[in-house]
């Protein structure tokens, strides 16, 4: 009970931040419009053609939307590798799945699927592809002898991630020189409003791979106790393993899909929160998509704004805050027992 | 008779918002409402083209590297070529943005037209190209009369260049549009046409691209005798300069032992724009400097 009312307060907290966030990154951008055109817009009684209508409900709406999806989407991926692997540090850039997922986009786009609904799944799927692949490749090499190693399973995502990098390099200097930089830049991981309908798409993936998780989180805390104590409590692990294994290469392959690889925002949301809420996963998940949300959209809205007219790409934010705080974390919370 | 009264039925029912298709230098239609009187350019080149035919009045806005003729940094800046803001060129309230098929982002041109924001696509890559872009600015602007005056002058003065270089044995050139990793123009590369007009023979000329990661062995291997460096750098950045030291090494080179060495501006050679005879007559001086004694 008292759980659960925490969990209300701490969600409703969070809600509340990540609404005021919403509205404010509404009234900000390089367009400079006055806070009462926004107002406007936004209550509809601008003229559908008007700048400010434009501006507020086809650019900055939008990009908003997949700001709070992506940040949600990545903070959960992040929590079901760390759940899964045991281990703080995991997150899909960090264990090189990110990157997976990036040569499954690339190798989509080479394919010729470039815009449209049916496009954004047929890159999404390949993205699904990419991102499991290279978890898998993850999993097999940290897990051969001996169980998981918190420095094994690390250094086997910077292998994996190096790997789909330079996979990623091989196939952008075979294309034309002049999509080069095009490529470039969306690899450093850029929120763009997208349409409505491969919107709705990336919320329903989203939201699949999120319940997917959340429904698992009370046997993931008993993963916790270890494999065999889980067991024992009648938890069956290994399919346990496999399907948050597989939402969360999901919910990865998705963001990366719609926005680029953007890193770092599944290590820094959870572990800000297990500070906030405890290590309880029931708690962990659902409040990780609303501040993945909050923080990336605050990522995002910075980005956007500092060099306006010209915009840097949110991934360089994210590993900006990020890197430090995986060397801050590596030194202080995963020191062997 | 049935034919002429589905002619007239089509004519009807085609809407009057879209009253003006025009083709874009890729060929794909584009429908403006009237002739543009509002245009934001992200091509320096076309940007160049517009001031140059007096057609400046209909820019309302530019990229952040649209930086000649001086005026040009005067107008509203809408961002960098690959990452512009979309806000930025929205508030600007254009009926039409030209962009390039060389250095904008097809996606970018994808979400303006999603904001129901016209894109006119140019595409340069040959002398004759030009013109024809130079055509295309001039119709898009309204300044047609200046097209001819404008095309004249830069033929002649290309024409003039030809003049002086021919018959004069051609030195191979090795043109360096980036030193580290070593970049170089391929057969599709405008950059390889001009050295041909400036009386030159690009050692990279066969390289079946239009910009090449090329080897520095292979470089050297084709024994350049004269070798042109791109210098990047504007303002107080230093990056992309030039760095004819790191050069200096390579003595083997016939260009290094004769000391033909050279670095060019480059945004005078790499646009595709007025600036084509100037950045051409440039080049021929490096090749053939006896020509122009």
């Amino acid at each position: 009970m008292n759980d659960a009312r925490r969990l209300v307060s701490v969600l409703a907290a969070l809600a509340v931040v990540l609404l005021a966030l919403g509205v404010a990154a509404l009234f900000v951008g390089s367009a400079g419009l006055s806070p009462a055109a926004v107002a406007r817009a936004l209550a509809g009684r601008a003229e559908a053609s008007s700048v400010e209508a434009i501006v507020t409900l086809s650019l900055r709406l939008p990009r908003v939307a997949v700001a709070v999806l992506a940040g949600g989407a990545l903070a959960v991926a992040g929590v079901g590798f760390q759940a899964l692997t045991r281990n703080p540090l995991a997150e899909p850039s960090v264990l090189g799945v990110s990157s997976g997922a990036a040569f499954g986009v690339v190798l989509a786009q080479i394919l010729g699927l470039q815009a449209g609904i049916v496009a954004a799944l047929g890159v999404a799927v390949f993205a699904f592809a990419g991102a499991l692949l290279a978890a898998s490749v993850v999993y097999l090499v940290a897990t051969a002898p001996g169980g998981l190693a918190v420095q094994t399973l690390l250094l086997a995502g910077v292998i994996v991630g190096i790997f789909f990098s330079a996979a990623i390099t091989v196939i952008i200097s075979l294309v034309d020189f002049n999509r080069l930089s095009g490529v470039i830049h969306w690899l450093l991981g850029n929120l763009a409003p997208i349409p409505a309908a491969s919107l709705a798409l990336f919320a329903a993936l989203a939201a699949g791979g999120i319940w997917l998780i959340l429904t698992r989180a009370r046997e993931l805390n008993l993963l916790a106790l270890g494999e065999e104590a889980a067991s024992q409590l009648g938890v069956d692990a290994e399919r346990l393993k496999r399907q948050v294994f597989i939402a969360a290469a999901l919910l990865t392959g998705t963001v990366v899909a719609f926005t680029g690889p953007i890193g770092f925002v599944g290590l820094i949301v959870p572990h800000v929160l297990r500070g906030l809420v405890g290590h309880d996963n029931r708690l962990l998940v659902p409040t990780s998509a609303l501040a993945g949300g909050a923080f990336l959209l605050a990522a995002d809205t910075l980005a956007r704004n500092v060099v306006a007219p010209a915009e840097l790409s949110v991934g360089v934010i994210t590993a900006f805050c990020g890197a430090p705080f995986f060397v801050w974390v590596l030194r202080t919370r995963s020191r062997p027992a | 008779m049935i034919r002429a009264a589905a002619v007239l039925a089509i004519f009807l029912l085609a809407s009057p918002a879209h009253a003006l298709v025009v083709r874009d230098m890729l060929g794909r239609d584009v429908s403006l409402t009237a002739p543009p009187a509002r245009i934001v350019s992200l091509v320096p080149s076309v940007t160049e083209t517009a001031f140059a035919l007096g057609g400046e009045a209909r820019l309302v806005g530019v990229s952040d590297f649209c930086d000649w003729p001086p005026a040009a940094r005067a107008k509203p800046r809408v961002g960098g070529m690959i990452n512009p803001s979309l806000e930025a060129i929205v508030a600007l309230k254009p009926d039409l943005v030209v962009g390039t098929d060389e250095g904008n982002r097809e996606e970018t041109f994808l979400q303006l037209r999603r904001l129901g924001i016209p894109v006119y696509v140019v595409h340069a890559r040959r002398v004759a190209e030009m013109y024809e872009l130079i055509t295309r600015v001039g119709e898009l602007t309204g300044r047609t009369d200046a097209v001819a005056p404008l095309v004249g002058g830069i033929r002649r003065r290309i024409e003039a260049v030809r003049e002086r270089v021919s018959g004069l044995p051609a030195p191979r050139v090795l043109y360096v549009l980036w030193p580290d990793p070593l970049l170089v123009p391929g057969r599709d590369s405008h950059l390889t046409e001009m050295i041909e007009l400036a009386g030159g023979h690009s050692i990279t000329a066969a390289e079946p691209v239009s910009y090449v990661r090329f080897s520095i062995e292979a470089a050297v291997a084709r024994a350049p005798e004269v070798i042109v460096l791109a210098d990047h750098s504007s303002g107080a950045s230093t990056a992309g300069r030039a760095a004819p030291e790191k050069w200096q090494t390579l003595t083997s080179v016939p260009a290094i032992r004769a000391g033909r060495l050279y670095s060019v501006d480059l945004s005078i050679l790499h646009r595709y724009g007025p600036r084509v005879p100037e950045g051409l007559e440039i080049l021929a001086r490096m090749i053939h400097p006896e020509a122009f004694k």
